[in-house]
Order: structure tokens, then C-alpha cells, then sequence
């Protein structure tokens, strides 16, 4: 790795994973100085079951807690707002957010209110700066989660902010929470976790740092998200695509190589569709882009994700390839086991012809919009336009 | 990778690495909203021209608020207090630490003092007193070894009490650390070899100890992987920039590994050593390492042989045969410090026998091993050691690490 030209890398929160993680959050907030924390959270979308394995967890620690599970997919600025009001009334002093995705998001927003002390939430932009450390944040991921709770950014109804503080203290990982109810959900967290992972990883910028974050993640995702896909009773595999979901928000917020997150955040922003539908599809034409610029990058991948014996016994001359089939297989059983669940282009997705122009209008405003319209166009969305 | 039923890692420190990371640090701090530092150091620091390039790289960035260069090599309360007091009358806002373990210690405990108007600094000592924000501490480490710029503990002496207080917070960890090429750059070749083996010894230890996973095994592999290429090579030839870079951002991942999944017998026994005979903590750790690892080897002999590929490549790696990789690791960090001794004339010290002070005097003689031995049964580290200890097999161990010779496995109790 060429440290040559410096690097800097930050990762703020602590992770806790594993049995009975929730049950020690008494202990992780006092040791934030949090004493009466707000959960906020959605009952449809992070579920009853998960809230109330929340709420047990805190057992006899004797702690109030404030509830707010109102928050729905079209949450903006006003619920954040009406949030921060109870947060303010109620005097709490940290949030735990449980869920993923919109449910993190507002969270994130709230902390940055309250934290901030602005008057009203509604009046927060993407133009707010953030200088300041803010609040005890403790983020709860369910099956639900994106990769994008433990980053460093926020997106709310078109608007976007970025800010290492708006990233969480800690996040707990619970294998009661982790499991979710259909494969495709799954797939579509790993595919967006394991593309965006994979993008930071092989640029030629990476840090070793990064990189002890990404070479987790990507082994967890390569052993474990098919298992976790088709199996889902095996807690264990679900827990460690988990783990590397929320690792994956870390990576994000740590590289500037993105071509996949912002495919990935376009297509969710305009077709409201999982980012991890668009990465996974785009996995394969962006592989051979960058395999035709530097091969020894993708060499490098067949470590994590072959293995160290597997890596060791081929010739140095082999590895990119391999690695580049590996990941074809890894990708093509989960879609097969899916049974088309999840769409392997556009065309398939169906996305309609007036959706695709503003999503290609928002392209084309990108530095790199010519490159990002030729991926777009790779995986069938030039037949949509044509 | 295995996933633990339960684990926690933490490192929220910034790391800044560079050939030129000093010169980011009022960015750093404005970014933190501060402005006037108090500088920490030493005087061995100070003399080696060390603070002299931080303050060059500062210059018109920040004001610096004070430059105290009085740290003593075992932390004082005194000089905390007297620190803190300095820090207040210059309306200091932020702290930077530019050393080693006792340089790092020392300002923490300042910034303790500081951040929370303590009187009495024992109020705050042990886990858990702590837990709200301390003012910006930006860490600069002088050596490649201690990992203390991502280390959430502090050891403060009490030299009038004859208390040793103990500190231990994630509030303790530095906000930034900034790993610049520039800082280690003349440390003499016997400093660089014993430090970088500290350092191995953190990744080492950090992948065999019981609270490992899967975040602090892959800092150590990188950490065993960097220090391995590196180590002999900026021993050999101390300008070596990339070389000397590359260490500083392998003992830091090292740092973070241990810190998360703690350390065992190479660090319980090398703390009974230095705490008997006053040697140097890299020495005893470049002595034991290997003994540690063949103490444990019945225990976790396959997590051993994982560190053979980043340690010696593929080609070594596909060569042996796998139930000799284990080994092949030990044989490996003896080989280290074969060619550290041959490089430095013979003071980098291999075994306890030939540990010598500055007057040539044997610095661990052979009838003070039971004195260790039994020493070692009061150090916290065994805690996290895959094997079970006691003292007929830390005295094994130590008769072994003095005479040179391999651990005679079959003596160990296998619990």
C-alpha cells in the first residue's frame, strides 16, 4: 500500500455485536454521560417485536425512556421538528435510533437540532455547519439498515448533510434485531455494502487503515450473505452481514471513490428503490472498467474474499482474474437463489421512462456524468431512453 | 472469520499519516475549534530537535499557548498539576503531546485536570469516572512501538503517596494522532529495533488474546504485515522515509488492536521484568514474544499460523506445510531479532542473558527469575492469555527466554 502521499482516516463509533449486546446499553450510555435517552424509531418499519426487545433491555437499570415510532418512509424536516420538541420538553440527553435507512436519517437530523440548539428543525439545510461534536448518538441497526446509519452522511426528502459528527457513537449489533423477514432485503443491504466496500478498496488512495474495515467486511460478505440470503435462521450469518453493513458506513465515509454509492443514492433518491438493486447491478460493468485500468487492485481482493490459501497458491499472474470470477459466482448464486426477486438490470426493473430522464437529468450534473450515463447504459438503462 | 458470540471494538481516534501530517494540525485544531495548544514533551525530545520541527510545522497556523519539556520518564502528579496550572494561566485551549508512553500519560492526566477543574485526581481514577468530553488532545508519538496516541488508559505516579493511579476511558483517547515520518527519523538503531519489536509484540499478542475479533485481527495482520517488511530494513537505515512511515502507521494499527483485544504473557512477564530489573519494556518484549507465542501454541496453534502470509508472503506461506506454519512464525520474530542484534552490534539482546546496562553490568541475572516469576502473578495481563499461569511455568518461560533456548512445550500445563 503507498502511504507516499498521507492519509487520514477516522471511525467514531464503537461497535458492540453479538448475544445480549442491547442489554448492555445502560452502562454504554452512562459511559457517554447519557442518563434519559429518546429512542426514535418506526413500529412499521423496524417492527413491535424489535421495539419492545429494546425497551426490555433496559431491564431494572431504572433509566426513563422516551419513545417516539412515528417515523414513516416520507419523514421530512417537520417530523424531525416535531421530534426535537419532545426531545426538548421531555429533557432527554441522548437518541438511540432502531432501525434503518429514513429512521436513522431523521435521528441523525434530531441530534444535530438539539445538539445544535436551533429554535426550529425545519429551518436546518445542507448549508448548517456542523463544527461541533453533537449529542451521546447510539445507532441500533435492524434488518432494515442501508450501510448509510453508521456514515458519515444524512438524507432527508432531497436534502443531503454531511458531517463526521453526524456520525454515531456507538452502534450495537443484535442478532434479535438482525435477521430479516425475506432474502431480498438481505441482498440487497449486502450487495450495496459489499459494492461500496469493494469501490474504496481497490482505489489506488486506499489506507490501512480503511482497509482493516474493508477486509473484514468484504470476508464477512463473501462467507456469509449467500447463508444469510437462504437461510435465514442462522442468526450467525446474519449477524455478521450485520457487522458488515454497519462497517461499510465507516468505509464510505473514508474515500472519495463513490462511483457505486452515488449510482446507488440516485436511483433511491428519484425510483425510491434500494441502492443495493442499482450497486449490484452496476457491480459487474464497474469491475471491468477498473480491470482494464489496474489489474493488481483487483488481484488484491482475492485475500479477502478466496481466502489465504486460496490466495497463496495462485500465481501472482492469475489472482485478478480469479478474484474478478469469485465475485461473478458469489453475485450470481444470490440472484439465482432469489429467483428474480431482484431485478439484474434496468430493463427488468421496469422503471419507467420518465423517471429514468430525472434520474439521468441529476447524472448528467456529476463531474464524471459521461461515465456514470455509459454504466447507466451497460446495465440496460440505454434501452429504456432509446 | 470467526464472529465472536459477543465482542466490542473501539478506536475513535482521527489518524493523520504523512511525510508532512505535522504541518495539517491547525487545521486539525481549528476544526476542533482551538487555537492556542500547550505543548508536552520531554527533554530527550526537546534535544533531539523533535519539538523544534512540530513548532516549524505549526508556526503561523496556531499561537502556541506554552512549550513544557519537563515531563519525567515515570509520570508525577507534581509535574500534572504543575502542567495544568501553566495550561490555565496561558488560557490554553487544547493539548498537544509530542513523545512517548510517559509523554501521553502525562498529558492526559493534564487534560483531566484541565477539562474537568479536578483538585483531587484520584476522584477520576479506575474505569468508568470519566465520561464526558476532555479538551482536544492531539497525539504526536516519537516511536514507533508504545501505540499510546490510540490508547484509552493513563498511568499516573503519586511519588509522595507511593500511589500508582490508573485511568481508563474512551474520554482518554486522543482526538487526533498524527503519524509524521519526521518524528522517528533519528532515533538510533537499538531504540528503532526494540520499539518496532514492542510493536510486534502489541499485533502478535492482539491476535492470540482472548478478547480478539474480527476488527483487531485484521489491524494486526496489516500491523504484522508493515512491521515485518519494514522493521530491519529502517533499522539498517534510519532515513529510509517510507520505511520509518510505515512503521509509525504499523505501530499504531498495533495499538488498536491490542487496546481492543488486549494483551497476555509476553506483556505479563515483560512487566514483572521491568518492574524487577528495570528493563527497558521493548527489550523484554522482543525477548518473550517468541516464547509467548510457543507457550500458547497448544492452545491457539492455527490463529498463530494465520500470520505467516502477511508476515512472509505467499511463497513462504504455500511452501510450508500447514501444520508447520505455526512454528515457522516463531522461528520467523526469532530471526528478527537475530538479524536487530546483528544490525545494531549486539545491543538489540535476544535473550535475558544478554540484556547489559550502559556500564556493560547484566541487567537480569539468573537467580532474579523467581523474583519475576512471582512478580508476574500480581500483573492484570494473564487475564487475556488463551493458556492458564502460574509460577513453576512463568519461571519455565523465563529460564528459557534467558538461556535462548526454545520452549520445552511438554513441561506446560495444559489447562
Amino acid at each position: 500500500m503507498d502511504l507516499t502521499n498521507g492519509f487520514a482516516f477516522t471511525c467514531p463509533f464503537k461497535t458492540n455485536s453479538g448475544n445480549k449486546a442491547l442489554e448492555n446499553l445502560p452502562v454504554e450510555l452512562a459511559g457517554l454521560n447519557a442518563f434519559k435517552p429518546l429512542i426514535i424509531t418506526s413500529r412499521p418499519l423496524a417492527g413491535c417485536r424489535a421495539i419492545s426487545t429494546l425497551k426490555n433491555a433496559f431491564g431494572d437499570s431504572g433509566m426513563t425512556l422516551g419513545i417516539f415510532d412515528g417515523v414513516t418512509e416520507t419523514a421530512d424536516l417537520s417530523v424531525v421538528e416535531q421530534i426535537r420538541d419532545i426531545f426538548v420538553k421531555g429533557q432527554y440527553d441522548s437518541i438511540i435510533a432502531l432501525g434503518g435507512g429514513v429512521v436513522v436519517d431523521v435521528a441523525k437530523i434530531v441530534n444535530l437540532a438539539v445538539s445544535q440548539k436551533v429554535a426550529d428543525a425545519r429551518q436546518l439545510s445542507p448549508a448548517t455547519a456542523i463544527r461541533d461534536p453533537l449529542g451521546p448518538f447510539i445507532v441500533i441497526p435492524t434488518a432494515a439498515a442501508t450501510g448509510m446509519e453508521t456514515s458519515k452522511y444524512a438524507f432527508l426528502q432531497g436534502k443531503s448533510f454531511v458531517s463526521v459528527h453526524l456520525m454515531p457513537d456507538l452502534v450495537i449489533l443484535d442478532p434479535r434485531l438482525t435477521r430479516a423477514k425475506d432474502g431480498k432485503a438481505v441482498a440487497e443491504a449486502g450487495f450495496a455494502a459489499f459494492g461500496r466496500i469493494l469501490e474504496a478498496d481497490i482505489a489506488p488512495d486506499r489506507n490501512p487503515l480503511m482497509h482493516a474495515y474493508a477486509f473484514t467486511a468484504l470476508r464477512f460478505l463473501r462467507e456469509n450473505l449467500a447463508d444469510a440470503v437462504n437461510k435465514r435462521c442462522n442468526k450467525k450469518a446474519s449477524l455478521a452481514v450485520a457487522n458488515a453493513v454497519a462497517m461499510s458506513g465507516c468505509v464510505i465515509s473514508n474515500t472519495d471513490q463513490n462511483v457505486l454509492h452515488r449510482l446507488g443514492q440516485v436511483f433511491q433518491k428519484i425510483v425510491h428503490v434500494h441502492p443495493g438493486m442499482i450497486i449490484g447491478m452496476c457491480l459487474h460493468p464497474f469491475l471491468d472498467d477498473c480491470m482494464k485500468k489496474d489489474s493488481s487492485l483487483i488481484a488484491s481482493l482475492l485475500l479477502p474474499l478466496g481466502g489465504d490459501d486460496k490466495y497463496a497458491a495462485m500465481p501472482e499472474a492469475g489472482r485478478a482474474g480469479e478474484a474478478l470470477r469469485d465475485i461473478y459466482e458469489f453475485s450470481y448464486e444470490i440472484y439465482r437463489s432469489l429467483k428474480g426477486k431482484i431485478p439484474r438490470t434496468i430493463t427488468e426493473a421496469g422503471i419507467q421512462q420518465y423517471l429514468m430522464n430525472d434520474v439521468m437529468d441529476i447524472i448528467n450534473q456529476e463531474p464524471d456524468g459521461a461515465y456514470l450515463r455509459t454504466m447507466i447504459d451497460r446495465v440496460g438503462g440505454g434501452s429504456i431512453k432509446a | 472469520m470467526i464472529l465472536p458470540d459477543y465482542y466490542e471494538f473501539c478506536c475513535r481516534v482521527k489518524i493523520v499519516a504523512g511525510h508532512d501530517a505535522l504541518e495539517k494540525i491547525p487545521a486539525l485544531l481549528a476544526e476542533m475549534g482551538s487555537k492556542k495548544p500547550l505543548i508536552i514533551t520531554d527533554k530527550g525530545v526537546a534535544a533531539a530537535g523533535l519539538v523544534d520541527i512540530v513548532v516549524n510545522a505549526l508556526k503561523d497556523g496556531v499561537t502556541i499557548g506554552g512549550i513544557a519539556d519537563n515531563v519525567p520518564p515515570d509520570s508525577d502528579l507534581k509535574v500534572v498539576n504543575q502542567l495544568a496550572g501553566l495550561y490555565r494561566d496561558n488560557a490554553c485551549d487544547a493539548i498537544i503531546a509530542v513523545g512517548g508512553g510517559s509523554v501521553m500519560d502525562t498529558a492526559k492526566g493534564v487534560n483531566i485536570v484541565v477539562s474537568e477543574n479536578a483538585t483531587d485526581l484520584m476522584a477520576f481514577s479506575g474505569a468508568g469516572a470519566l465520561n464526558r468530553r476532555l479538551k482536544p488532545l492531539v497525539a504526536i508519538p516519537t516511536t514507533a512501538g508504545t501505540g499510546s496516541e490510540v490508547t484509552l488508559v493513563a498511568v499516573i505516579k503519586d511519588h509522595e503517596k507511593h500511589q500508582k493511579m490508573l485511568f481508563t476511558s474512551y474520554v482518554l483517547l486522543p482526538n487526533v494522532s498524527i503519524l509524521d515520518s519526521r518524528m522517528t527519523m533519528t532515533m538510533p538503531p537499538f531504540i528503532t529495533a526494540m520499539t518496532g519489536m514492542d510493536a510486534l509484540s502489541h499485533a502478535v499478542e492482539g491476535y492470540y488474546c482472548l478478547q480478539k475479533n474480527p476488527l483487531s485481527d485484521a489491524h494486526s495482520l496489516a500491523a504484522v504485515n508493515m512491521i515485518h517488511q519494514y522493521l530491519s530494513t529502517v533499522t539498517q537505515n534510519p532515513s529510509d522515509k517510507e520505511g520509518r512511515l510505515a512503521m509509525a502507521v504499523g505501530a499504531c494499527l498495533a495499538g488498536i488492536s491490542f487496546s481492543n483485544s488486549m494483551v497476555g504473557i509476553v506483556h505479563n512477564l515483560g512487566h514483572a521484568t521491568g518492574a524487577v530489573c528495570g528493563v527497558p519494556h521493548g527489550i523484554c518484549m522482543a525477548v518473550l514474544l517468541p516464547y509467548g507465542l510457543e507457550y500458547n501454541m497448544h492452545k491457539c496453534g492455527d490463529t498463530i499460523a494465520e500470520l505467516l502470509l502477511p508476515m512472509a508472503g505467499e511463497e513462504v506461506y504455500r511452501t510450508t506445510p500447514k501444520a508447520e506454519r505455526a512454528d515457522k512464525v516463531v522461528s520467523l520474530i526469532r530471526q528478527m531479532n537475530q538479524d536487530l542484534n546483528a544490525i545494531t552490534g549486539g545491543r538489540h539482546a535476544r535473550y535475558f542473558s544478554e540484556v547489559k546496562d550502559r556500564d556493560g553490568k547484566q541487567m537480569v541475572p539468573r537467580d532474579v527469575l523467581p523474583a519475576i516469576a512471582k512478580a508476574a502473578l500480581l500483573d492484570g495481563a494473564t487475564i487475556y492469555n488463551p493458556e492458564d499461569q502460574d509460577y513453576e511455568e512463568n519461571l519455565l518461560v523465563l529460564e528459557a527466554a534467558w538461556e535462548g533456548k526454545p520452549l520445552d512445550r511438554s513441561k506446560i500445563k495444559k489447562g
